[in-house]
């Protein structure tokens, strides 16, 4: 706690676009008065000075290579409480996609010739490395879910990240259905808190937020299947946000 | 009440006239489907639209609504939400409309629920008579709403270039006095209306192999019935078969602190016995953590236990759950299955 009373927050990026520190960027511009409530000590992508003393650590991207361990490690002690901040931080994300191909290939497709110069391994979410208290889900966050958050966590309260699939919100927002448009959608299976904003804007949900704690995957398998998808467009559709969790169930199953 | 003609350049005069007193929604062409909405010219209604995604509900039990704000300074104020505006919806199908009635009798009587009674009472209803089913889905006429003799202010019936309207109740008498230039219905208009309702009915089908008034006994003795395991194998729990529900009427209440942590509001938003958070309890016990027997409720529910505490069945009949639901769980086919069971049991 600062001399104001105010809790010291911070930010922190591993492997990620920085796209969800953009996004808290855009939240302060909308809400300047959080930081009537908190101290933003640490945070590169908006500020220059660094503080080491806080008690909430947001933490974007994820963990890619052994080095980056210690440093998650050293967070994690200095900080009351971990918040995984998007997608990359709480599932691996699209960084996980690398584990699909060999490794020496992915090195050189990305590093050429100095692919040896580079260390990296398969990505992981932060919570592979440090316990994690809560993750704000998305690729990117949702900047009102993450003011809820904050304001969840000032309160000593368990954050309001849904537990209902995307298709709730989109019902409610009067969207037609993408299956009645012939198109597929993982809305069914998907965490909410989005607002359903793809579906809204006429994409499909390819489940950034994750999946629910008890999807029903077998019938969204077939749901899929019926609207024409082989094994391979579902395996390719699973595994655009979710690669590291579709790898775990499988590596569970042997 | 009695029966007066509206040509449809009249209908149209009535709406834009409406429009300067009242909030006015109703059926609006959206994306290829068809949704309530406020509209602000007469010209934004599909009158003849099959169906809705959601019902008519929303403008009565918002999806979202905040039913109060307060502070935690001085000692907790609250403040009421702001008092709803004066509504007209029109274009509600007879469906609805009974829908509508049951909505009335559970949020009205009893334990009332005033934010409901607010919206309600300065609400009026200009049904429209079906004419045409709205596609394979509905089974109106199996559940005895295919037509309505109250719970409507007007009721339009289409007779090409005018309606017939009938005036329900005072307000709506009032209504069409002050704002439509009416004509008595003559000997031919009379004549034309009851070759149009005539017309109407055998274009609908009845939809379930057995009479309606047997629902509630054949789902009593179905508890034990292996169709819900199958439905639960089956069902996403995406809560698109409650959320577009005409007689749903499960919610949530939050509290939703601003950034200074001290004033707030509380809002009440649609909730859904499908998904699994609903009946977990603090402590995380969950008395429904399968999908099976959710469903399960969910039917007994439409069928029954609504028609026990309230006199009016759970089920109108207006088939949106049936089209949204991606696994083609259905009113009628889950009803039709459980009567061939006990029909091969007895």
């Amino acid at each position: 706690m600062s001399a104001n009373g105010k809790p010291k927050i911070a930010f922190f990026d591993f492997t990620s676009c920085e796209g969800c520190q953009l996004t808290v960027v855009d939240s302060l511009q909308d809400h300047p008065e959080l930081l009537n409530v908190v101290e933003i000590v640490q945070f590169r992508e908006a500020m220059s000075e660094k503080g080491e003393d806080y008690q909430i650590a947001f933490i974007e991207g994820s963990c890619t290579r052994e080095s980056d361990e210690a440093r998650l490690k050293a967070i994690r002690e200095r900080a009351s409480l971990v918040v995984a901040l998007g997608t990359c931080a709480h599932l691996a994300g699209v960084n996980a996609l690398k584990a699909l191909h060999p490794l020496e290939d992915v090195r050189k497709y990305v590093y050429g010739d100095k692919w040896e110069w580079y260390e990296t391994y398969d990505a992981r979410p932060i919570e592979a490395v440090i316990p994690v208290d809560f993750a704000i889900p998305g690729c990117p966050i949702d900047r009102n879910e993450f003011i809820a958050v904050v304001k969840a966590l000032l309160l000593g309260k368990k954050p309001p990240i849904p537990d209902y699939p995307v298709c709730v919100e989109c019902r409610l927002k009067e969207n037609v259905c993408m299956y009645t448009k012939g198109k597929v959608c993982l809305g069914p299976v998907t965490r909410a808190g989005c607002g359903a904003i793809c579906p809204t804007y006429g994409s499909s949900c390819e489940a950034c937020r994750g999946f629910i704690s008890n999807p029903n995957q077998d019938s969204m398998k077939d749901v899929l299947a019926e609207a024409g998808l082989s094994v391979d467009d579902i395996m390719n559709i699973y595994t655009m946000f979710t690669t590291y969790q579709v790898r775990e169930k499988l590596l569970q199953k042997g | 009440m009695s029966l007066t003609i509206l040509s449809k350049q009249a209908f149209q005069d009535f709406v834009a006239r409406i429009l300067a007193d009242y909030r006015v929604a109703g059926p609006t062409s959206k994306d290829g489907g068809y949704i309530f909405e406020e509209i602000h010219d007469p010209a934004e209604l599909c009158m003849d639209y099959p169906t809705t995604l959601l019902p008519p509900k929303k403008f009565l039990l918002p999806t979202r609504e905040v039913l109060f704000k307060y502070t935690r300074q001085n000692g907790g104020v609250l403040k009421d939400a702001p008092e709803p505006p004066p509504t007209v919806i029109l274009g509600v199908h007879t469906c609805d409309l009974h829908a509508i009635q049951l909505l009335d009798t559970v949020f009205c009587s009893g334990h009332f629920d005033i934010h409901y009674m607010n919206r309600r009472k300065k609400t009026l209803i200009v049904s429209i008579e079906c004419l045409n089913p709205c596609d394979e889905h509905s089974f109106c006429k199996s559940m005895g709403t295919l037509t309505a003799d109250e719970g409507y202010d007007l009721h339009l019936t289409d007779l090409g270039d005018r309606y017939a309207v009938d005036v329900g109740t005072q307000a709506g008498e009032q209504l069409i006095s002050k704002y439509a230039t009416t004509k008595a219905a003559d000997k031919e208009d009379i004549q034309l209306l009851n070759a149009v309702i005539s017309a109407k009915w055998p274009k609908f089908p009845y939809r379930l192999d057995f009479d309606v008034s047997e629902l509630p006994s054949i789902l009593e003795l179905s508890m034990k019935s292996s169709l819900w395991q199958e439905l639960g194998d089956r069902c996403l729990a995406c809560a698109a078969c409650t959320n577009v529900c005409p007689t749903c009427f499960c919610f949530d209440v939050k509290d939703e602190v601003e950034l200074n942590l001290v004033d707030g509001q509380r809002v009440r938003m649609w909730d859904s016995c499908q998904l699994d958070e609903f009946a977990t309890v603090a402590g995380g016990h969950n008395f429904r953590a399968s999908r099976a027997l959710r469903q399960r409720h969910r039917f007994m529910r439409k069928g029954k236990y609504i028609l026990d505490a309230h006199k009016h069945l759970g089920c109108v009949g207006c088939g949106r759950c049936a089209r949204a639901c991606l696994v083609d769980i259905t009113p009628v086919g889950v009803f039709n299955e459980l009567y061939r069971q006990q029909e091969a049991g007895s």
